[in-house]
């Protein structure tokens, strides 16, 4: 039996989940009578969130991540399937219940002919973890009327300090998450937190329009990390001035300098989705066919896994109950390998790496990224402004879209400061779409700065689907790329 | 479940409450290819409650149906204490007695899962063309409201989803495709069409040329990504936009200032054939009322949450699942004539709805010039509402995405087309 370690620290293990167990145990027995391999994800996971602003006050113990439920995967004659459930009941009866569903979906599919993409059966060896990781305020215990004050307070400065502001809204969440992984073999548990907090303002622009901007913390543990907003929050007035004041973009291809939140934007799009293996089954992802082959220039080195940050996705375990990793995606510059679930793992005939994550318990396995992150380099911002002889400053990402199949690029980006003979102009424009393609943006890396930020504020879906917590990030890169 | 929460809310001393109890049964198929992926079986319920103390804003929370009758009580006994910290200007709850008679009648989710299967395999294939993968979604969702006053409704309803990959390949080059559908049950004829109109757009995009410097042209949107710039003029219309001071709609005046543009007329409906959500009480137990939310350009009144609404002095409203445009002054084959470039494929189009900026990479393209069609890929599109609704045109023929109805085709004016040659 491995035994993979234990970490005592301050969030508990959920104690619903602790006496579910045996029973859970049982349902694994009784379900593996009838099927080859069985496991049962549970999952007891409470929070917060809070939504402070000038005109309206909102409060909830929900949040994209809060949940209580299991799900149990079965497998047989080259099948994997799923039932999922939130109503506790006896053992024999969740058997019968799930056995009934799924009986009832392969009569349908006998009927329609169709056939089963065989794949083989999971690995049961035996395996123990237990962790409960590092937080000082779990967010399901917070003092509520104490996070209200203080957002109330920032949301007043906000008030006087932001030119223009219509209204300063700080938002904050957090979850406690527990899960349980068990089959005949293993009991995984883990217990952690994570928080993640912005302060946003909007004000109109100079062209009748509006202007929206935000500056947020996020981090494993617990609401303790939300004091951080109160630093982050200085920053709005000037950004808020820039946008109001800012220009529209001339189209074009220019030197860019990205910040490490438009890194991670590019992190993120470029070889994050287009390196989650399960698109390699499908044919989906050209990265299939780049392997050990040049991607980027020498500067660029990108790492994914959970462990790679103590973020909001810093899990033990992941959904399948696949240790965490840290893989290494590039290698200065040569693409090396992508992420991968336990069911894709087993069709490519490769290890999974602990990307294996649900929305909820009622939601289906993808692959999925985790922390997404360029590594450092060893060059000064201001030395790449200095190299650049008209381009743009981008800062503060808004949204992007991956492209795995062509690697095109979609970014869409706050704000961007001109640079002209190596100087920043004081011109700033608004907002700027960078398109292209990823290998040239990524060939086109001649700067990395030594420093690297994370973030992991909002959620990513794939396609349009199945929203997650993920976080990237990276340092400063001087690239080139086409801005509209 | 049901009942201890009702017997713990009357006993719990709040001065109003809202509950939804919500009951979803889902059935789910993916294929790679043909073959079956995965099925996946979900049977949830959730309950979510919302406790008041002096009405001013509450605090929700999650009761899980594994809850024992005092870990409930202790649950509402926190949401009240905390709701008492939510200062908020006061509103009432929905009082209104619901004469509507509960909708019951239950959805066959499999035989929807079925129509799914069927229509997708029914789809011909060809070496050029063919599909990647898909997944099957399909609900019966069983809505419960409450609150209060007594306000009680039930609501059961099918959802579906249809999210297929298409690949289309030309001499050793190939591309894909994505289309998510989103709908009540499986209309087999349209799914079909609508993906066979997938491949018909990846064929094009094969022999596309890149996106030249084009300036100063029309555009043209008659896809899905047309629903975004629609959805900027109800998304504008929300109370809550306009009470969080984002909406710069005003009641009773012109949403934009109109130059000789196509005036917008929408209205709120109940139920829509096929929609997704065809429940006729909103969440909060309001009865969606059926009137015009724009007409001939000009802001009837806002929709949607009562607490946002009573604070702009709308005492009566509902949270509209349902909308339909009026179509515009043109036929579409008018509106496609002269120079304009017709795009019909991004990577992700988006107008925002707070400053109503424009943006989209776009796939696949058609720019007429000249006389003469192009089609073309790469490069993007950008640009405002601000500046493209007030002279905006649009066909008089209508098409229906999910829970909308919009103008097939859209002429925009002042949007910027950044090249790649």
């Amino acid at each position: 039996m491995a035994f993979y370690g234990v970490i005592i620290l301050k969030a508990i293990f959920s104690q619903y989940l602790a006496s579910i167990a045996p029973e859970l145990k049982r349902l694994v027995a009784i379900l593996g009578e009838s099927y080859d391999y069985v496991s049962v994800l549970s999952t007891d996971s409470k929070g917060i969130s809070l939504t402070i602003s000038q005109r309206a006050k909102n409060v909830t113990t929900q949040n994209i991540t809060t949940e209580r439920g299991s799900v149990v995967r079965v497998y047989k004659n080259g099948l994997y399937s799923e039932y999922a459930f939130n109503s506790f009941d006896s053992a024999e009866k969740l058997a019968e219940k799930a056995k009934e569903a799924l009986d009832s979906q392969l009569a349908l599919l006998k009927a329609t002919g169709s056939k089963v993409y065989d794949t083989a059966k999971l690995d049961d060896s035996p395996a123990e973890l237990f962790v409960e990781k590092d937080a000082e305020i779990l967010p399901e215990e917070c003092d509520v009327g104490e996070f209200i004050r203080l957002f109330t307070e920032l949301s007043d400065e906000g008030m006087k300090t932001i030119p223009g502001a219509l209204d300063v809204m700080v938002r904050a969440s957090g979850t406690h998450i527990n899960k349980m992984f068990l089959t005949a073999n293993r009991d995984l548990r883990q217990s952690y937190s994570y928080v993640e907090g912005l302060a946003a303002s909007y004000a109109p622009g100079k062209d009748g329009d509006m202007k929206f901007t935000h500056v947020g913390v996020s981090g494993c543990g617990g609401m303790e990390l939300l004091y951080g907003l109160r630093e982050k929050i200085t920053t709005l007035p000037g950004i808020m001035a820039d946008l109001v004041a800012s220009e529209k973009i001339v189209p074009g291809e220019y030197d860019i300098i990205t910040d490490p939140t438009v890194t991670g934007l590019i992190a993120h799009e470029a070889f994050g989705h287009g390196v989650e293996m399960d698109m390699f089954v499908k044919n989906r992802a050209l990265g299939k066919d780049y392997i050990d082959k040049r991607v980027g220039s020498d500067k660029v080195t990108m790492h994914e896994g959970a462990r790679c940050d103590e973020s909001v996705t810093a899990f033990a375990f992941d959904d399948e109950g696949t240790l965490a990793g840290d893989v290494t995606e590039i290698d200065h510059g040569i693409l090396k390998t992508g992420i991968c679930d336990a069911l894709s793992a087993l069709r490519l005939g490769i290890e999974p790496t602990g990307n294996g994550k649900r929305q909820s318990y009622d939601h289906k396995v993808y692959t999925r990224m985790t922390n997404t992150v360029f590594d450092s380099g060893d060059d000064k911002l201001e030395d790449m402004i200095k190299s650049i002889d008209h381009g743009y400053l981008l800062r503060g990402m808004q949204s992007g879209m991956e492209d795995p199949k062509h690697w095109g690029i979609q970014c869409i980006i706050e704000r961007g400061y001109e640079i002209k003979d190596g100087a920043l102009t004081g011109v700033c424009v608004s907002p700027v779409v960078m398109t292209g393609y990823v290998p040239d943006l990524l060939c086109g890396v001649t700067m990395a700065t030594s420093d690297r930020v994370v973030e992991g504020n909002g959620a990513c879906g794939k396609g349009y689907k199945e929203w997650v917590k993920v976080a990237d990030g990276g340092p400063y890169l001087k690239t080139k790329a086409r801005l509209g | 479940m049901l009942e201890t929460l009702k017997k713990s809310l009357a006993a719990l001393g709040a001065d109003g409450w809202e509950l939804t109890e919500n009951k979803t049964r889902r059935w789910e198929f993916y294929f790679i290819r043909h073959a079956l992926d995965q099925n996946r079986a979900a049977d949830t319920v959730n309950y979510n409650v919302k406790v008041f103390k002096k009405l001013e804003g509450g605090l929700l929370g999650e009761i899980n149906p594994t809850d024992t009758a005092s870990e409930v009580e202790k649950k509402l006994s926190d949401l009240l204490s905390r709701a008492s910290l939510v200062k908020n200007p006061e509103y009432s709850l929905v009082s209104e007695k619901i004469t509507l008679p509960d909708k019951t009648e239950r959805v066959d989710i499999q035989k929807i899962a079925r129509d799914f299967i069927e229509a997708v395999a029914s789809v011909p294939e060809t070496e050029t063309e063919d599909i990647n993968s898909y997944e099957i979604f399909v609900s019966e969702i069983t809505r419960h409201t409450l609150n209060s006053n007594g306000v009680e409704y039930t609501a059961v309803y099918p959802a579906s989803m249809l999210e297929i990959v298409v690949n289309a390949r030309r001499e050793g080059h190939e591309i894909e495709l994505y289309r998510q559908f989103n709908s009540g049950s499986c209309d087999k004829e349209k799914v079909r069409a609508d993906v066979l109109a997938a491949m018909r757009t990846g064929r094009d995009r094969l022999a596309a040329e890149p996106t030249p410097r084009v300036e100063n042209i029309d555009v043209v949107l008659s896809t899905e990504d047309a629903v975004s710039v629609f959805e900027y003029f109800t998304m504008n219309s929300n109370v809550q936009a306009k009470y969080r001071r984002i909406s710069p709609f005003e009641q009773g005046k012109p949403v934009c200032d109109w130059q000789g543009g196509d005036k917008i007329t929408v209205r709120a409906v109940r139920e829509l054939d096929n929609s997704s959500r065809n429940f006729p009480v909103d969440a909060e137990g309001s009865v969606i009322e059926e009137r015009d939310i724009i007409k001939d350009g000009v802001l009837c009144d806002f929709w949607g949450q009562r607490q946002f609404s009573q604070y702009l002095g709308i005492e009566k409203n509902s949270v509209i699942s349902n909308f339909v445009f009026d179509g515009g002054s043109m036929s579409a084959e008018k509106l496609r004539s002269g120079d304009y470039i017709e795009l019909v494929e991004f990577s992700d189009f988006q107008v925002d709805s707070m400053g109503g900026d424009v943006a989209g990479e776009i796939r696949l393209g058609y720019l007429h010039k000249d006389g003469e069609t192009k089609i073309i890929t790469g490069g993007s599109v950008s640009g405002s509402m601000l500046e493209a609704a007030p002279t905006m045109k649009y066909s008089r023929e209508t098409a229906q995405y999910n829970n909308i109805v919009i103008p097939a085709v859209v002429r925009l004016k002042n949007l910027r087309i950044t090249g790649v040659k």
